[in-house]
């Protein structure tokens, strides 16, 4: 393969991943928000609004430390896995 | 004799180490802007914390960088061995031939940031050194030392590491940046001020501050190894596998410095420029900016930061219903990124035979001095009409908008 199509390859792995993440993580935290307002706009307090808000503010924020798990791990010389599906710290190959 | 060499070698060290410290400096006050210039711009943080709270993550950030990579040239040019140790036909009186190829390369990559800092250009840092490293090879060595493509292995040379990641990032991160954008506005409409804005401004912080790690994870890194190939070169080092603890703090700090000082000009050319950002928006760039770098640092194709936030921040125009965005003040942009490697090459390369022709301590003296002069001239010119944290925010149309204007004397942010 030569170097445009390692780039190609490449472009379209960081396209996704930062829809998911980069897009992604921002819309979620944009719901908890959401949530946040609707939950205390009633002329009630609806609980349940809090709690979503919430959990989506924790999606948020296991997402951040993962970014920062990351730097970290470069850092170090180590790399992130997802072969296990949850991240786990490899030596750099 | 051999003792007025060893002694000649040592002093254009000391200079190749101050040059690279400059530049580790000037590395940091252009890129300030891609991790704060929307966080300043939308008022999420005053512009001294926000350069402060960013000089701190790169210090940090720096400090992190436990394994450094020595081999950060062979990217683009043949100066190095792949175990990083600097070739051998380089290292004769005491390395005089590799110190000289990377100070004068080091020099084209100052002078080109100053120059784009001047106009207020947010240009590559990476492109600027790699630019100067190759105009000053091909220089000292002929063009065969220049590594245009790799191997074909994996991406690599000037093709796969530099001008391929050039095209592509804006457009990658300017995707992401769309999207994210536009969901977030049509999900905020209706939502309660007072929670959108402290929400938007945490989110903003958030964001704008791994972006500020990320930075300084990667980009001391560089300067720490060429200053260790330095020492390889001049036999005052010699393990691959580690720097000295003095090379990182001293770039460490430089870094932290230069972020700091913030380079207003390009800072309001991002934030100000380019559109005007709301609150929402500043936070789905950033994060845009933030998972691209991250992403793309994670599969093995390096982007620059630069041209990723660029992208973000363009792209988080076109996603929000009724943004203008100023595609004048992005063209120029573009056109400085396209001239970035050849321009700051070309300083390298004049700063090599000027070096050469004088040659010995005496070149390298001149070539520091050219170097000093020039960085002296660009700062006087930036005194006439100044941009710093009190008019960072200024409305761009309004008084002064520079980099609309192509008069340079009016040239401002």
């Amino acid at each position: 393969m030569n170097n445009l199509g390692f780039a190609l390859d490449g472009a379209w792995r960081v396209l996704l991943a930062g829809i998911a993440l980069g897009a992604g993580l921002p819309i979620l935290f944009t719901l908890g928000l959401r949530s946040l307002a609707w939950s205390a706009s009633g002329p009630v307090p609806r609980p349940a609004g809090r709690v979503a808000g919430y959990t989506l503010f924790a999606i948020v924020v296991l997402g951040v430390l993962l970014g920062i798990t990351f730097i970290v791990a470069t850092g170090f010389g180590k790399a992130l896995s997802f072969e296990h599906i949850y991240p786990t710290i490899v030596p750099k190959h | 004799m051999t003792i007025l060499r060893v002694t000649q070698a040592s002093v254009i060290l000391a200079l190749v180490i101050v040059t690279a410290l400059a530049f580790d400096f000037t590395n940091g006050f252009h890129d300030t802007a891609n991790a704060m210039a929307t966080t300043i711009a939308t008022g999420a943080l005053k512009p001294k914390t926000a350069v402060a709270l960013s000089g701190v993550l790169n210090l940090v950030g720096a400090f992190l960088s436990v394994q450094v990579a020595l081999t950060v040239t062979n990217a683009v040019v043949k100066i190095q061995n792949s175990d990083g140790t600097p070739k051998e036909s380089l290292t004769a009186n005491g390395g005089e031939a590799m110190l000289l190829i990377i100070l004068a390369g080091l020099a084209g990559g100052i002078v080109w940031n100053l120059l784009t800092w001047l106009l207020g250009l947010p240009s590559s840092s990476s492109h600027a050194l790699f630019g100067g490293l190759i105009g000053a090879t091909v220089a000292g060595l002929g063009w065969a030392g220049v590594k245009w493509n790799g191997d074909g292995t994996k991406l690599d040379g000037v093709v796969g590491k530099v001008l391929l990641p050039a095209v592509v990032s804006p457009v990658i991160a300017g995707l992401v940046a769309v999207v994210g954008t536009w969901v977030i506005f049509k999900i905020t409409v209706g939502i309660a001020a007072r929670y959108a804005q402290r929400g938007f401004k945490w989110g903003q912080i958030g964001s704008a501050s791994l972006v500020s790690l990320a930075h300084g994870t990667n980009d001391a890194q560089k300067t720490m190894g060429v200053i260790t190939l330095a020492l390889l070169a001049s036999g005052h080092w010699t393990s691959t596998s580690s720097i000295p603890f003095w090379v990182k703090v001293a770039c460490a700090v430089a870094i932290a410095l230069g972020t700091y000082l913030g380079g207003w000009r390009i800072i309001r050319t991002l934030g100000k420029g380019l559109v005007d950002i709301a609150p929402a928006q500043g936070m789905a760039a950033q994060s845009a900016s933030a998972a691209v770098i991250l992403a793309s640092s994670h599969l093995g194709f390096a982007l620059s930061t630069t041209h990723v936030a660029t992208g973000s921040v363009l792209g988080s125009g076109v996603g929000r219903p009724g943004a203008e965005v100023r595609w004048r003040v992005a063209g120029r942009m573009v056109s400085a990124w396209l001239i970035t490697l050849p321009a700051a090459g070309l300083v390298g390369a004049l700063l090599w035979y000027a070096g050469d022709t004088i040659g010995g301590l005496a070149g390298a003296i001149v070539v520091f001095a050219l170097l000093v002069v020039a960085a002296a001239g660009m700062w006087l010119r930036s005194r006439r009409v100044r941009v710093d944290q009190h008019n960072v925010n200024d409305d761009w149309d309004a008084v002064v908008a520079p980099a609309e204007v192509a008069a340079p004397v009016t040239v401002a942010s």
